[in-house]
């Protein structure tokens, strides 16, 4: 229907890689963090994306792309690991429990990493979509010359 | 229209901008658990779509689908997005070029 | 006198040479030759405009669609303008030789 509307969806798609990216961050950042406010260790999360159709700022308040099949995408929740944490045996450690054992998150670095470059792309994904996109629109405002 | 010519020419790029949509879509979803790669069948629709319809939405075949059910290839969909915009672009200087060539035409006859 | 009922495509000059070549029939055949032509330019003028405000309301259109009905819109009336004057013109010529 409306190449303007396109730049929504990829708008959408910046939006959400960048929103995984920051979760994947905070990830690593806590890879080792043995307890928090709420107690216990970190809990890894992850995000969940869900198409979500896309609305652009300047649509005609009645018009919905349902029936056009584009569609951006969203973080429908951000859900926690809830498998067990990683017990090491430490104890000496002031988090550890009474036999010794400290829970640590179950924190993978290398693969929160490789899903992170996942994220990279994605990101530059939308971006080269965009950028394609307004080519297409600077291209068809020639035409009016 | 005025002539066939810039008719066929806006009906190629209404579809490449058609196209070009779904390309955002399909890379926006690109990490989507279950989203299928969305295309049009666009010779068929070049050949076949009556002015001011929209072309049907399919499911490009044999795409692999990944552990999450989600099949968009970011080879593919890149590619798509290059010479979807290659060829709107020599579309539009097609169109522009066939344009003046009326104009021209019209302005000729003026002083005949 | 060919009847102008809609404006033939364009390919050279040609669309001006059948008023310098054929004979007139009278007031009559000219303003209704000139009104169908007018309606076809009336036509796409409106269809230019419609695509221009759905576009600036919002609605689904993409420019390259406003730009060609634009374009169109614009050639259909210059050439309507050609035409007519050329028309204007050949009358006033009939209209001299007449007295």
């Amino acid at each position: 229907m409306s190449l303007f509307h396109s730049l929504s969806v990829s708008a959408s798609g910046l939006a959400a890689q960048r929103a995984r990216a920051e979760v994947i961050v905070e990830n690593l950042a806590n890879s080792e963090t043995t307890r928090t406010p709420e107690g216990g260790p970190f809990r890894r999360r992850d995000v969940v994306f869900e198409p979500s159709p896309q609305i652009s700022p300047f649509a005609a308040v009645f018009q919905t792309e349902l029936g056009s099949g584009a569609t951006g995408v969203s973080v429908s929740a951000i859900i926690e690991d809830t498998r067990p944490p990683d017990l090491r045996y430490q104890p000496g450690h002031p988090h550890a429990d009474a036999n010794g054992y400290v829970a640590y998150p179950r924190i993978n670095p290398a693969e929160e990493m490789v899903d992170l470059m996942g994220a990279a792309r994605g990101y530059q994904a939308n971006v080269a979509a965009m950028t394609a996109v307004k080519d297409m629109l600077s291209k068809s405002i020639d035409l009016l010359r | 229209m005025l002539t066939p010519l810039t008719q066929d020419l806006g009906r190629y790029m209404d579809l490449l901008a058609e196209r070009q949509r779904l390309v955002a879509s399909n890379l926006a979803n690109i990490d989507t658990p279950g989203y299928r790669t969305k295309d049009i069948d666009f010779q068929f629709e070049f050949l076949s779509l009556a002015p001011g319809a929209k072309p049907r939405v399919v499911e490009p075949p044999e795409l692999t689908v990944k552990n999450d059910g989600n099949n968009v290839s970011l080879d593919r969909e890149t590619r798509l997005l290059a010479e979807n915009a290659i060829r709107f672009n020599i579309a539009s200087q097609l169109a522009r070029a066939e344009l003046r060539k009326i104009r021209m035409a019209i302005e000729e006859g003026r002083t005949a | 006198m060919t009847p102008i009922g809609s404006i033939p495509p364009i390919r050279h000059p040609d669309p001006v040479e059948p008023l310098r070549q054929s004979a007139p029939a009278g007031a009559a055949a000219f303003s209704s030759a000139l009104a169908g032509a007018l309606e076809g330019v009336d036509a796409l003028q409106k269809n230019a405009e419609s695509e221009i405000t759905r576009f600036l309301s919002g609605e689904a259109v993409d420019i390259h669609q406003v730009a060609l009905a634009h374009q169109q819109a614009q050639l259909s009336f210059e050439l309507f303008l050609q035409v007519r004057n050329k028309f204007v013109q050949a009358y006033q010529e009939i209209m001299r030789m007449q007295i």
